[in-house]
């Protein structure tokens, strides 16, 4: 890990949990870091980018490259869905949540942003877009759920179902999968997506 | 084109249109039985995606079922040992993939497990543009396109890209192949 190891901030209290502070961030730099793999942290740490997701990390090696993202005045989101180690409920939000203290939980499962909210860390919830006749029962989902942000993928869906969805439930919209070009981003957000989170670093600022 | 149908509605739809091949895609299996054993029977190849039709559990009695009482062709599912299973009643084997960002993808395409599946179905189709160069680097097999495919433009872009199969629910779009290849 290229990362070194940092002492914890003042974990839950100190961490900011504002989606505002992070839709302002936003506006100037509408892109979040998506760390798929360990050694491209230190790009997104030196990048501009005010919020980096982290997928497919080992949950309990989490904590350090957390705080270093916040020790940039970056955000840290945790994909709990695909992480390792931690069971997918109430006590692996919590831990997130108090233990490690990230800004963001992403999940796909209603019931996750539900606890993710109690823990009072922003929730995102990931739309999987894999065929058109699942949008509508993911957009119930959402409105049962009530996340913070919900976020499309793969991104090359977000132009055919954006109207559809800002129809059925206003809630601030980002986009991911497979944005590997300058254009895709672009066509993103003029499509009204707040930001894109893309693992490709020179789509990073 | 592989016509992909929900109720006995669009499998006569797709049978008047003088599709051969038909994909169950969704909706109750089990209220549609009878015309599609008998769409079977006539010689139809019949696939069903086992991970969103109703009525059936994801087990060896339906797998027979599908493969011995209904003559179904091959079934479709995001589980290898399904498929492995299903092999075993010589079903042919499409392994479902949803490409929903890179690391999914990567996820997916390290599941196609051995025997290889004798296609992989990418969900949903529209990205397989996007997709194909990555499929390509771990896979062969023939590649399946399926989900929000509605137009002519988004079929032709799949095929252009390499993909050997296009499923979509649209009628429209059946008709238009179905008359592009009058044509030919």
């Amino acid at each position: 890990m290229a990362t070194r190891a940092m002492t914890p901030p003042a974990r839950a209290q100190a961490v900011d949990r504002s989606v505002a502070r992070l839709f302002e961030a936003f506006d100037h730099v509408p892109v979040a870091a998506v760390i798929r793999h360990a050694e491209d942290l230190p790009r997104a740490l030196a990048s501009q980018v005010p919020a980096i997701f982290f997928v497919r990390a080992p949950a309990f090696h989490l904590g350090p490259l957390v705080w270093a993202v916040q020790a940039r005045g970056k955000m840290a989101f945790v994909h709990i869905d695909l992480i390792a180690g931690l069971g997918k409920d109430r006590a692996g939000i919590a831990f997130l949540a108090r233990e490690i203290g990230v800004n963001g939980i992403i999940t796909s499962h209603s019931g996750l942003v539900a606890a993710a909210r109690a823990e009072r860390v922003i929730a995102v919830q990931r739309l999987l877009l894999y065929d058109d006749l699942g949008l509508r029962s993911a957009m119930a989902a959402v409105e049962h759920a009530r996340p913070d942000i919900v976020e499309v993928q793969p991104a090359v869906i977000f132009p055919l179902v954006a109207e559809q969805i800002r129809a059925l439930h206003p809630v601030p919209i980002i986009v991911g999968g497979f944005v590997t070009e300058p254009h895709q981003r672009q066509a993103a957000l003029e499509r009204g997506a707040r930001a894109v989170s893309t693992s490709t670093v020179s789509l990073w600022p | 084109m592989l016509p992909a149908i929900r109720d006995s509605n669009t499998l006569h739809q797709a049978l008047d249109l003088g599709y051969r091949q038909l994909l169950v895609e969704r909706g109750s299996l089990l209220a549609m039985v009878g015309p599609l054993a008998a769409a079977a029977r006539q010689g139809v190849a019949i696939f069903v995606n086992l991970d969103a039709v109703e009525g059936l559990a994801a087990d060896s009695a339906a797998l027979a079922f599908v493969a011995t009482d209904l003559g179904f062709s091959g079934v479709l599912s995001v589980k290898p040992h399904l498929l492995r299973d299903a092999s075993r009643f010589r079903l042919l084997t499409i392994q479902r993939i949803h490409a929903l960002d890179s690391t999914g993808l990567e996820t997916g395409l390290n599941s196609v497990g051995r025997p290889a599946p004798y296609a992989i179905a990418i969900a949903p189709g529209v990205a397989i543009p996007e997709v194909m160069p990555t499929i390509r680097e771990s896979t062969n097999v023939p590649v399946w396109g399926t989900g929000f495919i509605t137009t002519s433009e988004q079929a032709a872009a799949v095929l252009a890209a390499g993909a050997d199969v296009v499923a979509s629910a649209e009628l429209k779009l059946w008709r238009e192949f179905r008359d592009a290849r009058i044509d030919d």
